[in-house]
């Protein structure tokens, strides 16, 4: 019989949680070690859900509110694995949202440690988990998050190598810092350029009285064809003020454009697949940074970020494979003993 | 690998440093290197430094970056896990080094800290003034607006948190940048207030005067405004960086900033600035003279009675001055 695995989220998970856990299910090199099945909770309900598969996948966000359902989940299911994916929390999340922080970093080590494995997304997030001892040793392994990447993968190459139409996208939402991105564009000196903001949220209001009607910088509506959108762009820019891992970054290297992105958190990860670090995160640290992207040589580093792609695709099925399958073995011996 | 690494930042100090590596090689943890960054010093501050003779010391040389970029080269040399700052004027107490290395072993959360700080005059001598800071609870807006670590000789920090605002600008090629040396003055608070804005460790005080931290006197009012133009650039930097934080606490800490910056004028006897900056102040946040109603209105009332009396008058009343003086400065 193939093992049987159950992946919880509740409703305040974000977006890119969604998309990651299609591509779970959907990826056929993972469809071969187990079935997988997505089970919806209520954020803050008190009863466990019924719950059949082998192994059990949390990718609920941990809050106060959620504690008593994820200990009621130890409990509940004390015979099977339980795994949890950290989708949201990073260093840069608790210094810009979190005024106690002591305690906060006391929920997330009371909660980590409820499971059998804790899931960073990112290495740079699974080295503040490690230094900051959120997770007891021996339970953190790290799976940086993979969609389909082959609309992206299909985005034919840049014609020429000028670098013209700057962009972002995503949420409009504090946390991207496209604030940041508008002022260090109207402060750069920049030959020629353009910068599209593509999305929708509550910052849109914000952004557009920071433009302050500058011919130059245009919002395009949200689209659901995000390889579209960045295929439309020279360049893909990424200021967030915190990003667990950041799928727009993997996506902006698989259709081969280049990607500039603020060093924190998971972002870091991206530098070594070709995108372009922009550390500080002040106005002038991305004005600098614009001004040396259109004057950079693109080629060698854009083929990289593509290689990359495709590695990151088997490695996220590898990764899920082996954890899976290293469970699948603790399950048998349990229900041996 | 030592315990702890003590930084001197060294720029033309030939008559202090002298004193100030006598404090560190003094210190009661002995298992400790102190790195001095000659920051292209013109009098004879390296034959100075050359006379000690004590494995513990070494000198790293640079044409002048500055104070934050010593402090970086300080930081970028450094082969310790703790990392202390102390200027080449300041003086510490037997036991500041091993008291906050202690503190960092035994909370693994905290990632600066600090202590309070007696005053010396140029001479050396105490002036009965001290700096007794908050210890605990220590959050962004504390360090916006009155900055609890001090002075530049406070505090001791881990070096994995000073990490996590590390960067390396595009035009730098040595080292990476921790504290942001394109700022001349306030750069020590634009360094622990990015710190506390962008990273999650822990900002903690232990008691005790640990620091002797000297007061120039002369050439203070003169820089005033200078100095004011750098904190509001030092405002617009982070307020990009954290602009929900910075609406919310800059009138009170720009009334904070403008309300020490007029004490400076009163220490340097200037009538004028002094009620020019009290006028300032009042019109930026009232806040300060609710939270701290003492040493408000005490600098109030001898910015007012500085200009009434003038400043011979005013240099007359010592007496009623000193309990005044003990607030302000």
């Amino acid at each position: 019989m193939p093992t049987t695995i159950a992946h919880l989220i509740d409703d305040s998970s974000p977006g890119g949680v969604n998309r990651v856990l299609d591509h779970l299910l959907s990826s056929p090199m993972l469809g071969r070690i187990g079935q997988h099945e997505i089970v919806r909770v209520k954020r803050g309900r008190l009863s466990t859900p019924s719950v059949q598969a082998d192994i059990i996948v949390s990718h609920l966000s941990v809050c106060w509110r959620n504690l008593p359902l994820l200990v009621g989940l130890r409990g509940r299911y004390a015979d099977r694995p339980l795994i949890h994916v950290e989708h949201s929390y990073s260093q840069g999340f608790v210094a810009a949202n979190v005024a106690k922080r002591a305690r906060f970093h006391s929920l997330l080590r009371t909660s980590y440690s409820l499971f059998d494995k804790v899931v960073a997304v990112s290495e740079g997030q699974a080295a503040w988990m490690e230094l900051r001892g959120l997770v007891p040793a021996g339970r953190l392994v790290t799976i940086p998050p993979c969609v389909d990447l082959a609309p992206f993968l299909r985005v034919p190459s840049k014609q020429s190598d000028t670098t013209r139409v700057f962009g972002a996208l995503g949420r409009f939402d504090r946390q991207k810092g496209f604030d940041i991105l508008i002022k260090a564009f109207r402060d750069a000196r920049l030959e020629d350029a353009e910068l599209h903001l593509i999305g929708d949220g509550p910052e849109l209001a914000r952004l557009r009285e920071l433009a302050d009607g500058d011919p130059r910088i245009c919002f395009r509506p949200f689209t659901d064809e995000p390889a579209a959108a960045i295929a439309s762009l020279d360049l893909v820019a990424m200021p967030s003020r915190w990003e667990p891992y950041g799928l727009v970054a993997l996506e902006t290297l698989a259709a081969a454009r280049p990607l500039l992105c603020a060093t924190r958190d998971g972002l870091g990860d991206h530098l070594r697949s070709g995108a372009f670090g922009v550390g500080g995160g002040s106005v002038s640290d991305w004005a600098r940074a614009l001004e040396a992207a259109q004057r950079r040589d693109w080629s060698f580093t854009l083929r990289r970020g593509r290689q990359a792609a495709l590695q990151a695709e088997q490695r996220f099925a590898h990764r899920w494979r082996t954890l899976i399958e290293e469970h699948r073995r603790t399950t048998g011996e349990r229900s041996a003993a | 690998m030592p315990k702890a690494t003590v930084v001197v930042p060294a720029y033309n100090v030939a008559g202090t440093i002298a004193e100030t590596l006598r404090s560190l090689l003094r210190q009661t943890l002995r298992d400790s290197e102190i790195i001095v960054v000659d920051d292209g010093s013109k009098d004879n501050t390296l034959e100075i430094v050359a006379s000690f003779d004590d494995p513990r010391l070494r000198v790293v040389r640079q044409a002048n970056r500055g104070l934050a970029g010593a402090h970086n080269t300080g930081i970028a040399h450094a082969a310790s896990a703790i990392i202390g700052f102390c200027d080449a004027d300041d003086l510490w107490e037997p036991q500041k080094l091993e008291r906050h290395v202690e503190h960092l072993e035994a909370n693994p959360d905290v990632g600066i800290s600090f202590s309070g700080s007696r005053l010396i005059d140029a001479k050396g001598r105490p002036t009965g003034l001290v700096q007794r800071p908050r210890l605990k609870g220590i959050t962004a807006a504390h360090i916006l607006k009155r900055n609890p670590i001090g002075n530049g000789s406070a505090a001791v920090m881990r070096k994995v948190a000073l990490d996590a605002m590390a960067w390396r600008p595009l035009h730098e090629h040595e080292r990476d940048w921790w504290f942001d040396e394109t700022f001349r003055q306030t750069d020590d608070v634009e360094g622990w207030l990015r710190f506390a804005l962008t990273t999650d460790w822990r900002i903690e005080g232990i008691p005790g005067l640990l620091t002797l931290y000297r007061i120039n006197p002369g050439g203070l009012s003169a820089n005033v405004e200078r100095q004011y133009q750098t904190w509001e650039r030092m405002v617009t930097k982070l307020s990009a960086i954290a602009p929900d934080f910075m609406e919310r606490h800059l009138p009170a800490a720009r009334a904070y900033q403008l309300r020490y910056l007029c004490r400076r004028a009163i220490a340097a006897r200037d009538a004028s600035l002094s009620l020019a900056l009290s006028r300032r102040w009042l019109s930026s946040s009232w806040r300060p003279l609710l939270e701290e109603p003492v040493k408000s209105l005490s600098t109030l009332g001898a910015a007012a009675l500085l200009s009434a009396l003038g400043d011979a008058s005013y240099r007359r009343s010592e007496d009623l001055l000193l309990s005044a003086r003990r607030r302000f400065l």
